[in-house]
């Protein structure tokens, strides 16, 4: 009895475990945030590596989302006479969920890796424990700038796919449905409104701690040496999507109710 | 207990498990002002442990460390700061920041604690890299130093804010008898300079060399210590089966 239990014990003790420990990081991110020096040159150079290196990879995966969807809407509407719904439906796909989701997938897998194995390497090197000897806090020099450059650095890629994604979907509307261009675009801009792009931004600064903060807590936490960097490294990548896709659904239910009651 | 004040570092009835394994079950030592302890006993003793927890890197389960008559053991990371300025912790790898020149991890400290300009600090930089025969490495990352020059600079980081006691892990484990004579050089002018230090190492040369005292740590506690002159005569007990290879 006890070994059939021995796994579920395990699993929700570290479940518990993760969730006090992301807890408690965010709230020692939000203490150390106001108190003391601030450190904008790493800040920005963490915007840099998380928001400019990443814009090719969103730039791809956006286009091509918005291509293939484009092509799967029109393809499956083509039968009903409802290709000249594919710009609105479209627009507002990639506006509230595929432009939100998609990027912040796709940061989790490149930035949450990268954070992970980057600050466990540094712990396994001592180079945290040098931080903390040197009188300074890897709060306030690691894991603040990482936070703030994801939640400065995802909406704006957010907005950069929608605008990508669309435009992907503009191209095969034109070429492939046979959709006159200026209808295409006209269609896409009256029918999308504010709520249905705000609905998907909002979402972001939620995503954005969603990688952040695990990705830091995992990094943080290694213990025994590099082997244990490649498991912090994949718990990252899978603990962020996985709050990404079930954050998703609440806070769009969320947003939903707020929009009802406006 | 109340705190008696015999030495710049004391450490009263200190305590430490790691997963139900007892490492330190009441170490008692202390340092006095300008004194260089050497501090020696097998792999797996807990004597990074213990160096660790004087700059507040670990905790203790139970016991007091005592820095210039504080106790430091119920300080908080911000009230660690002030400690962490007048004691220096060289790491036995060196621990530089692999993102940053030498220039820049020797620029830390000077750049977080002090208010001195870039020239300032380009200067105390020079010059640091000149006692410690770094010259011409401060444009050169980490990866491309030897393993002696990352030691040696970690040591120069470790003092760039001039420390009154600094703690160094293993300084010359690993190196060619050329380099362990300039780490021991560097620590005979710490000595010099009034500064107060605890080495933990395994090479005895290196603790004959520059040490006032010895202390084995052995069974989780520390005994006597015992001077370099006494060490030499006649090594006593246990210390001397360490010393001679015949006990961990």
């Amino acid at each position: 009895m006890e070994n059939i239990n021995a796994p579920i014990t395990r699993f929700m003790l570290d479940i518990f475990n993760f969730l006090g420990g992301v807890g408690l990081l965010t709230r020692q991110v939000v203490k150390e945030l106001f108190r003391g020096k601030f450190y904008g040159k790493l800040l920005i150079e963490q915007v840099f590596q998380i928001g400019t290196r990443s814009l090719p990879l969103i730039v791809v995966t956006a286009v091509s989302i918005g291509m293939v969807m484009s092509l799967q809407f029109g393809l499956g509407l083509e039968k009903f006479g409802g290709k000249l719904y594919v710009p609105k439906l479209l627009a507002v796909t990639i506006l509230r969920e595929i432009g939100p989701v998609f990027t912040s997938l796709m940061l989790a897998a490149r930035v949450g890796a990268g954070i992970a194995s980057e600050i466990g390497s540094m712990v396994v090197t001592q180079q945290i424990d040098a931080i903390r000897a040197l009188g300074t806090s890897p709060i306030k020099t690691i894991v603040i700038p990482r936070v703030l450059a994801c939640l400065i650095a995802l909406p704006l890629l957010v907005s950069i796919a929608n605008i990508v994604g669309n435009a992907g979907g503009l191209m095969i509307g034109a070429t492939e449905l046979n959709l006159d261009p200026s209808f295409y675009l006209l269609k896409v801009l009256s029918t999308s409104t504010l709520s249905d792009y705000l609905s998907g931004f909002f979402k972001t600064f939620f995503f954005a701690m969603f990688i952040s903060v695990p990705s830091c807590y995992f990094g943080l936490t290694v213990k025994n040496g590099t082997k244990e960097v490649g498991i912090a490294t994949t718990k990252a990548v899978v603990v962020a999507s996985i709050l990404i896709l079930i954050g998703d659904f609440f806070l769009s239910k969320l947003f939903w109710i707020v929009e009802r009651s406006v | 207990m109340m705190a008696t004040r015999r030495g710049v570092i004391e450490v009263i009835d200190f305590h430490k498990s790691f997963d139900k394994k007892t490492i330190h079950s009441g170490v008692n030592f202390y340092v006095r002002k300008g004194e260089c302890l050497g501090l020696i006993g097998g792999s797996g003793t807990g004597k990074s442990v213990l160096l660790r927890s004087l700059v507040g890197l670990e905790k203790p389960d139970q016991g007091q460390i005592l820095i210039d008559g504080k106790d430091i053991v119920p300080m908080r990371e911000a009230e660690l700061v002030e400690i962490r300025k007048k004691v220096a912790y060289a790491f036995q790898g060196g621990a530089l920041f692999d993102s940053m020149t030498v220039h820049d991890n020797l620029a830390y400290p000077l750049r977080e604690h002090s208010k001195l300009s870039t020239s300032e600090i380009d200067k105390q930089i020079q010059e640091q890299l000149e006692e410690f025969g770094l010259l011409g490495t401060d444009k050169l990352y980490p990866a491309s130093l030897s393993g002696g020059m990352q030691k040696r600079v970690g040591l120069a980081r470790a003092i760039m804010m001039r420390p009154e006691v600094v703690l160094l892990d293993e300084p010359t484990a690993g190196l060619d008898p050329y380099n362990t004579k300039r780490i021991q050089e560097s620590i005979l002018s710490l000595k010099s300079r009034g500064v107060t230090s605890i080495l933990v190492t395994h090479d005895m040369p290196t603790v004959y060399a520059v040490c006032d005292k010895v202390a084995l740590l052995y069974e989780g506690r520390i005994g006597e210590q015992f001077t370099i002159e006494q060490l030499r005569q006649e090594p006593p007990g246990i210390m001397s089966q360490f010393i001679n290879g015949e006990s961990a």
